[in-house]
């Protein structure tokens, strides 16, 4: 079968598109509009990028964390993970506008200062004033440019089509690019070079930075709540979306979920040098807000972490007495094996099996019902 | 063509050139026209020198108001002709009707060009049944001296029973050749003044008089000089024909050696059927093949008469031995002898044929039929395709007639579901996007060129908007009728006569019925992506007139710019676009060098319109000046 019809079928038909833009970027058929994956006109190639890239398409996603991590640092739920820190960034200009604590935009902004990396490929929000509407990917080479990017949109720009096009044109040798859990998947499957005839330069990739992520949301859906400049999830008690001084009950937002997150078994960015998302400590939201929690994956990861506190770059705050990091790393765990639980069941029921995570269904088999 | 008076003179004409001087000969006051091949030039020669030659032309806006228009000239007196295409000829079905029951004064003539294998058409629709079901007389003429001599004895003939006269051409007789003998020009006659009590007016207690025309046309036709006999007097094995059938008939007896075997009736006249003429010969005879183009229509009557005058023969032709479809050919009429005659294969087929062994080998690649190089239409499908796309829900695209009907092939990205006939585009849409109003949940989007709003679309827009149908309608407007040649329409400013005249503004036309109207380039690839992705998602009719003239009118105006690939910049198929320029955008411009392995211009074909670079993904195609 032609690559793109494979891909088109197995897929963006059955809903499992993540609309991430890994498959975009290096040629002229695969184009994202308006949150959605399509094919303009039919490519004629039996084997393509597209579809090894693809975040969504069978792999051994269990053999390919064995292959990029230190297997002794492997959690079963939360992938690897040599540290865990509650951090923010100390700039409060960067935190003003993040989601939670900033920790991703002052570690990039770092990473390009201090050469981990090169450029950046991160997603913008769109022509309007605010963060949400019209989201896309974009590539940063200056330092100053990063904080621009910063916040949640809670939609899936294809920025990983813009990392396509910046690998193909080859210019930048160390691109950091931060993404939710089925982009940084994409990149490190384009790091182990499934396709022998053309790996785009996968080399390329200096740094993944994770987003922790629960779903993505329709495009149509957030233009319904209009344009904001800051968006968050509460924690669940509270079952609201804030944008800006605007509340909505979750129950309104919910219907808007992408259907292709249901089948997503990733809550933390397993594949990444440091994953982020926001604190969830057992101290309760009143401490936790402003924070984010900071999983530490690799050694370049630590290495940028540790710099960042030497130059003071990020916060640190300490988990509070007893054994509450430990607690803090069970809510994690719990939290992110109850998302590996729905996927499976999703996808048993509309498969019959796992999916596209079939090849490692031994990783999995415990999420079985 | 010459409006020489020189009678007697011969000279090499071109079949349409035949009609043309047959109308002078006729001595023609009216003269106009709806254009569609074959027949597209004659009206484009009689403007040329209607002015000149003292009388009037015009490309009328369809062929309804062109007949009708020819109506109004008789009568006064004039004499007219209105030369359409077999589909043309369809659209004045109505006209045709109520006409002859009304019957005409100056003499009316309507030479309709039919298609067989449709080589310019969408069909190879057969005219000849019009004469039947209108009442009205047929003539078929059999060569291009004969296509001049028939129409001033239709033009006389018309004028003698007060009735319209139908005369069929087809493709080879409208662009075949052959020597003409001309006859005398005529002195013009004056035009008769109406009376107050004079009345054109076809009404039912008239039908009598239909029919009674019709037996004096049988009677003229008995005798006419357009029905000859060749060949074996008293034959038994003979051989009928109509219009080009006699042609290929002598030319295959001749071949076959057998040419004092058979008889050969070729009829001119071909309705009436001069019944005693046939049955004459029908009663020496044992077996029959008819030789005709297209349907049986000959072979059926014959078959009539016979049974009418209770003569026992056999009969064969496009119902058994003629293939049912497609044109005649020298290898299909002798096949078709042969096997009349019963004669077997001796020597090898005839060259080119099934079987010809200098055929077999030949490695010709099948070439569909495409735009032109810099075509706007080209563009305008693409981009169309891709607006779709994004929906997510490929929409349905209502097709008309035109340069466009490509479309329904890889030149339009196969953009075509619907396409049926001049106008159907936006009448069959506003069906569906009435639906909308019900359930139907795909986006609609109609198409048709300017030539075509003129000449059918308008009624079905303003059908669409009384019906509150939820519509994209697009209006390709390249400035011209440009499939048949670039003939005047409404929206040009010129008439068939050169005259100067106001053009008519589609979005002017369709703002007043209250359609809003968007104008865009099909060139800007980009903006006007998204204008058609806006204009889908609004409800209600909308208008997008895709402004652009056609590549051939441009190319006559335009500086051409240089179009050339930057071999560094063009990664070949290393690049991930798997030859977009040439393989999806598709413009014959746009070649590939085998031994670059790199994507290359075709310079004689360009014609500089850029568009290419805007689309090639390396951005390794150039123009000179800078893209737009």
């Amino acid at each position: 079968m032609l690559s793109i019809l494979e891909l088109e079928r197995k897929v963006v038909k059955t809903d499992l598109c993540t609309n991430c833009g890994a498959c975009q970027g290096m040629c002229p058929y695969w184009r994202s509009y308006e949150g959605r994956t399509f094919v303009d006109y039919e490519c004629d190639r039996k084997e393509g990028r597209c579809k090894y890239f693809c975040p969504r398409m069978p792999a051994d996603v269990d053999g390919l964390l064995k292959q990029f991590f230190d297997e002794g640092d492997i959690v079963p739920q939360l992938g690897a993970v040599k540290e865990l820190y509650l951090t923010r960034a100390a700039d409060p200009e960067i935190r003003a506008k993040a989601q939670h604590g900033g920790t991703v935009t002052a570690l990039v902004e770092l990473a390009l200062q201090e050469g981990f990396i090169d450029a950046a490929v991160l997603s913008k929000a769109g022509e309007g004033d605010g963060a949400t509407l019209d989201p896309a990917g974009c590539l940063v080479t200056d330092p100053a440019e990063v904080r621009k990017c910063g916040g949640s949109s809670f939609q899936i720009p294809p920025t990983m089509a813009t990392l396509n096009e910046a690998l193909k044109d080859d210019v930048y040798k160390k691109i950091g690019v931060v993404g939710t859990p089925c982009k940084t998947l994409a990149a490190y499957k384009m790091m182990s070079k499934p396709f022998d005839d053309n790996d785009n330069n996968a080399d390329n990739i200096g740094m993944v930075f994770g987003l922790f992520c629960g779903w993505g949301l329709d495009w149509k859906g957030m233009e319904a709540f209009g344009d904001a400049a800051h968006v968050d999830i509460l924690p669940s008690k509270f079952h609201r979306m804030d944008l800006d001084d605007k509340q909505v009950d979750l129950d309104d937002v919910l219907p808007l979920v992408r259907e292709n997150c249901n089948y997503c078994y990733d809550m933390t960015a397993e594949f990444a040098d440091v994953s982020v998302g926001g604190a969830r400590s057992s101290e309760g939201w009143d401490v936790d807000k402003g924070w984010n929690q900071l999983i530490v994956r690799t050694e370049k990861g630590r290495k940028l972490v540790e710099l960042a506190r030497e130059k003071g770059v990020l916060e640190f705050r300490e988990f509070g007495g007893g054994d509450a990091k430990a607690a803090a790393m069970d809510k994690l765990k719990n939290a992110a094996a109850s998302k590996k639980a729905k996927a499976v069941s999703a996808l048993t029921d509309k498969y019959g099996d796992l999916g596209y995570l079939e090849p490692s269904k031994d990783a999995f088999k415990d999420y079985i019902k | 063509m010459t409006t020489k008076n020189e009678p007697g003179k011969t000279y090499l004409m071109q079949g349409n050139e035949a009609i043309v001087r047959g109308a002078l000969e006729g001595g023609v006051h009216f003269a106009s026209s709806y254009p569609g091949s074959p027949s597209s030039q004659v009206l484009g020669m009689l403007g040329h020198i209607a002015e000149q030659m003292g009388f009037r032309a015009e490309w009328s806006t369809n062929e309804t108001t062109a007949l009708q228009s020819c109506m109004g000239a008789s009568f006064a007196n004039g004499r007219s002709i209105c030369i359409v295409k077999q589909n043309g000829l369809l659209v004045q079905s109505d006209t045709i009707h109520c006409g002859a029951l009304g019957g005409i004064k100056g003499g009316l003539v309507i030479v309709s060009s039919d298609d067989p294998d449709s080589h310019s058409s969408t069909n190879e629709f057969d005219s000849r049944h019009m004469a039947i079901s209108a009442n009205i007389p047929l003539l078929e003429p059999a060569s291009v001296q004969e296509t001049k001599d028939m129409i001033p004895y239709a033009l006389d003939l018309s004028e003698e029973l007060e009735q319209m006269v139908l005369v069929r051409v087809t493709t080879r007789i409208c662009h075949g050749r052959g020597g003409v003998e001309l006859g005398e020009l005529p002195e013009k006659r004056p035009f008769t003044p109406i009376g107050e009590w004079d009345r054109m007016v076809g009404i039912n207690w008239l039908h009598s008089f239909l029919l009674e025309k019709l037996e004096r046309a049988r009677e003229a036709f008995e005798v006419s000089e357009f029905n000859h006999y060749n060949g074996k007097p008293k034959a038994k094995n003979l051989i009928i024909t109509g219009g080009t059938g006699m042609k290929y008939v002598l030319d295959s007896l001749e071949d076959l050696g057998i040419e004092d075997e058979v008889g050969v009736l070729s009829l001119g006249t071909l309705w009436p059927l001069p019944e005693k003429l046939i049955t004459e010969h029908l009663a020496d005879a044992e077996k029959v093949l008819v030789v005709e183009e297209v349907d049986p229509f000959l072979e059926e009557h014959i078959a009539a008469i016979a049974g009418k005058y209770k003569i026992n023969i056999e009969i064969y032709g496009r119902n058994d031995i003629i293939p049912q479809i497609g044109e005649l050919n020298p290898e299909v009429v002798t096949k078709a002898l042969k096997e009349f005659m019963g004669i077997e294969d001796e020597k090898a087929p005839a060259c080119g044929g099934e079987g010809c062994p200098a055929a077999e080998g030949l490695a010709i690649p099948e070439r569909e039929l495409t735009f032109c190089a810099g075509c706007p239409h080209r563009a305008s499908f693409f981009i169309l395709k891709q607006a779709l796309r994004r929906e997510g829900n490929h929409g349905v695209v209502m097709g008309d007639i035109g340069c466009y009907t490509m479309a329904g092939q890889r030149a339009g990205q196969y953009g075509y579901h619907f396409m049926s006939c001049m106008g159907s585009g936006i009448s069959a849409a506003e069906g569906l996007g009435q639906l909308t109003n019900y359930g139907f949940d795909q986006p609609v989007v109609s198409l048709c060129g300017d030539s075509t709003f003129f000449h059918t679309v308008v009624p079905g827009l303003i059908n669409a908007k009384m019906n509150n149908a939820n519509i994209l309608h697009i209006v390709l407007d390249n400035s011209a009728t440009a499939m048949t040649g670039f003939q005047p329409h409404p929206g040009t400013g010129e008439t068939a006569m050169g005259y100067e005249t106001e053009k008519i503004s589609i979005k002017a036309l369709c703002e007043s019925i209250g359609c809003p109207v968007w104008e865009a380039d099909p060139f800007d690839v980009e903006e006007t992506t998204q204008l058609i992705t806006d204009l889908i998602r609004k409800d209600g009719l909308k208008v997008l007139i895709l402004l652009q003239p056609c590549a051939t009118l441009a190319a006559k105006t335009r500086a051409k710019k240089k179009v050339w690939v930057d071999a560094d910049k063009c990664r070949g198929d290393n690049c991930g676009c798997d030859r977009y320029c040439s393989r999806v955008w598709g413009c014959p411009g746009n070649i590939w060098d085998f031994e670059k392995d790199c994507a290359a211009i075709d310079e004689v074909v360009c014609v500089g319109c850029g568009v290419c670079a805007k689309i090639c993904p390396a951005k390794a195609i150039q123009v000179e000046g800078g893209e737009e």
